[in-house]
């Protein structure tokens, strides 16, 4: 019972690494542009897809799919955000939360019907990365986890990196901080929702790439994790950083040891999606600035 | 008047198969229409529309199956159901606005929905549940009258909420809650009044639903569902009952008559929304019917 716990433990965290990353994407969105982007299920998608494409169609060796299809949903997260977004930064749209609420919405509903249509309803699997199984004592655990996993620490570590340390990730802590101060500062506001829109979407497709090789493609694929991930944004505090990768390790601990857990297997394992969704309930109404939200932090 | 007429007569010129269409499409237009009213006009951005349906629609057939009650009086129980769980969610949402209330109610939905699909012994679970009938005869022009009815007589109260002080109220508290309360609106109670009375409508179309379709699966509450009531509204106009009404029926008339492209008109659709969103704030049909009204009331002054 121990290692079986031990396993679950470990998967937990492989699990918490992916949601990490997704929900650290969509943390820059919502800390730059103040906006819950609800397609971001459909940007995970999409990079599942143009990796395993990629990969199966071009040749591209696994890492070089994932890197160029974060580069294609990263172009596609700038569109959307010129095309969609931008009316909420030049005062064209009065209701802005709600605007970007049903905009983000609709074009989940749209991209993911598209891909219905493009990809058809069949589920595939991205080639994987490394074959075969690591042991360590009793434990064994898969390559591809294992690789998975390092990965996605190293894209979040780059992703920590470009915000704490570069000039360009100042910019966009400022504009996070106060838009017109920034844009007095020399800082030009729509640049930096750019950036944050597409780095935000090629980390959603970076979670899509990566978990290619391990469970499966599909056009709806994003709507279970975009769930997961507005759990671990509130739950570590809406636009903090260090928040949402603490949350999404404690979902994925809570979910891989709950389901266990459980008194009734068969049922564990039906309620596993709802304890994420329960804490987001809770946090909301005990506390909605989360973990380490700072404050309410709601458009202007 | 004259579409009252023309519905009346519709059953006469309509197959089975049309009047089942025009049956589903009344239920989505009262579903559209209550959200409209909660969304539009009190500016509540809630996701459990969908959800709220689902508990008049379980709580009916629950109520049916397990102590053997007609279906005429579970459906108005169902519907209350679903108001004094509007209330919850009101209540307990009174702190939160824009997204942070998205999230709570897709939570509030999700959470639901796997409860009826982990709780299968009494639920069903995603093989469904098998819904007594709401009349004995199979006789769809029966369906038909009555969810016409129901929908005309809900669009009624709707219209004259709409227009009375507590109208207003919703309007005021959605456009700046601070300001209102200044004024001395009670900001607490219009809140949770008006999730109360969108989901008492919620929960009657959910449980005239179950009682027609006689089978209820969880799926009634995905997320694709309240995306369809959503782009329904928003296209139809998210200002106007009547425009979220006509959003629905020509949504659904349009999804039956594409049936051939399948998966292409959900692509249209959502294009659509977005695109209605993007430039035309107040719905597609909305601004189409002003104008035309418009223009017949210049040419009759022309004429004149």
């Amino acid at each position: 019972m121990t290692e079986y716990l031990l396993l679950q433990a470990l998967n937990g965290l492989i699990i918490g690494l992916i949601y990490a990353l997704m929900a650290l994407g969509l943390t820059l969105i919502f800390s730059v542009l103040k906006i819950v982007n609800f397609a971001h299920g459909e940007l995970y998608m999409l990079g599942a897809y143009f990796s395993y494409y990629l990969a199966k169609l071009f040749g591209f060796p696994p890492v070089l799919a994932v890197l160029s299809s974060m580069i294609i949903v990263f172009f596609i997260g700038v569109v959307i955000e010129v095309l969609f977004l931008r009316p909420v930064y030049t005062g064209a749209v009065e209701r802005k939360d709600e605007y970007a609420i049903l905009i983000t919405f609709g074009l989940s509903i749209f991209l993911q019907n598209l891909a219905l249509f493009v990809f058809g309803p069949w589920t595939r699997r991205s080639p994987s990365f490394m074959s075969g199984t690591t042991s360590v004592y009793s434990l064994s655990i898969s390559n591809d986890r294992l690789f998975v996993s390092a990965l996605a620490v190293v894209f979040m570590i780059a992703t920590l990196v470009i915000i704490g340390r570069t000039f360009m990730g100042k910019g966009l802590r400022a504009v996070s901080q106060d838009r017109e101060a920034a844009a007095i500062a020399g800082i030009n506001p729509f640049k930096m929702n750019l950036l944050a829109f597409g780095a935000g979407s090629a980390l959603a497709a970076a979670g899509g790439a990566l978990i290619g090789p391990i469970f499966l493609i599909f056009p709806t694929m994003g709507a279970m994790p975009v769930i997961k991930s507005f759990v671990i944004i509130v739950l570590g505090g809406m636009g903090s950083i260090k928040g949402c990768i603490i949350a999404s390790l404690i979902l994925g601990e809570a979910e891989s040891l709950g389901s266990v857990l459980f008194p009734d297997l068969t049922r564990g394992l039906a309620y596993k999606n709802a304890i994420g969704l329960l804490f987001l309930v809770v946090v909301l109404l005990v506390k909605p600035t989360g973990l380490f939200g700072e404050k309410h932090v709601r458009m202007k | 008047m004259v579409l009252f007429l023309a519905a009346m007569a519709l059953p006469v010129a309509l197959d089975g198969y049309g009047l089942h269409i025009l049956i589903i499409a009344y239920y989505y237009a009262l579903l559209a229409s209550s959200w409209c009213l909660l969304a539009g006009y009190a500016g509540q951005f809630s996701f459990a529309h969908a959800a709220l349906a689902a508990v008049g629609a379980y709580t009916s057939a629950l109520l049916v199956l397990n102590t053997d009650i007609s279906p005429v009086f579970s459906i108005p129980i169902g519907s209350v159901a679903a108001a004094g769980v509007g209330f919850c969610i009101g209540f307990l949402c009174l702190r939160l606005q824009g997204p942070y209330l998205a999230l709570f109610t897709i939570a509030f939905s999700e959470i639901f929905r796997i409860v009826l699909n982990a709780e299968y012994r009494y639920t069903g679970g995603n093989f469904g549940l098998n819904v007594p009938p709401l009349f004995s005869q199979e006789s769809r022009i029966l369906y038909y009258y009555t969810i016409l009815g129901i929908l005309i007589l809900s669009l009624a109260i709707m219209h004259k909420i709409v227009k009375s002080r507590l109208g207003l109220f919703f309007r005021a508290v959605r456009e700046d809650e601070e300001a209102a309360a200044t004024l001395g609106v009670n900001v607490i109670k219009y809140k949770i009044l008006a999730f109360v009375i969108t989901s008492f409508f919620a929960g009657l179309a959910g449980g005239f639903y179950a009682h027609y379709v006689r089978i209820l699966t969880p799926n009634i509450i995905q997320l694709p569902q309240m995306g369809l009531i959503i782009a329904m509204v928003v296209i139809g106009g998210i200002e106007s009952l009547a425009g979220a009404v006509a959003g629905a029926l020509i949504l659904q008339l349009a999804a039956e008559y594409l049936r051939d492209y399948e998966e292409l008109r959900w692509v249209f659709f959502g294009l659509l929304l977005v695109i209605t969103l993007r430039f035309s704030q107040n719905g597609l049909i909305y601004p189409i019917y002003k104008r035309l009204t418009k223009k017949s009331e210049k040419d009759h002054a022309e004429s004149d």
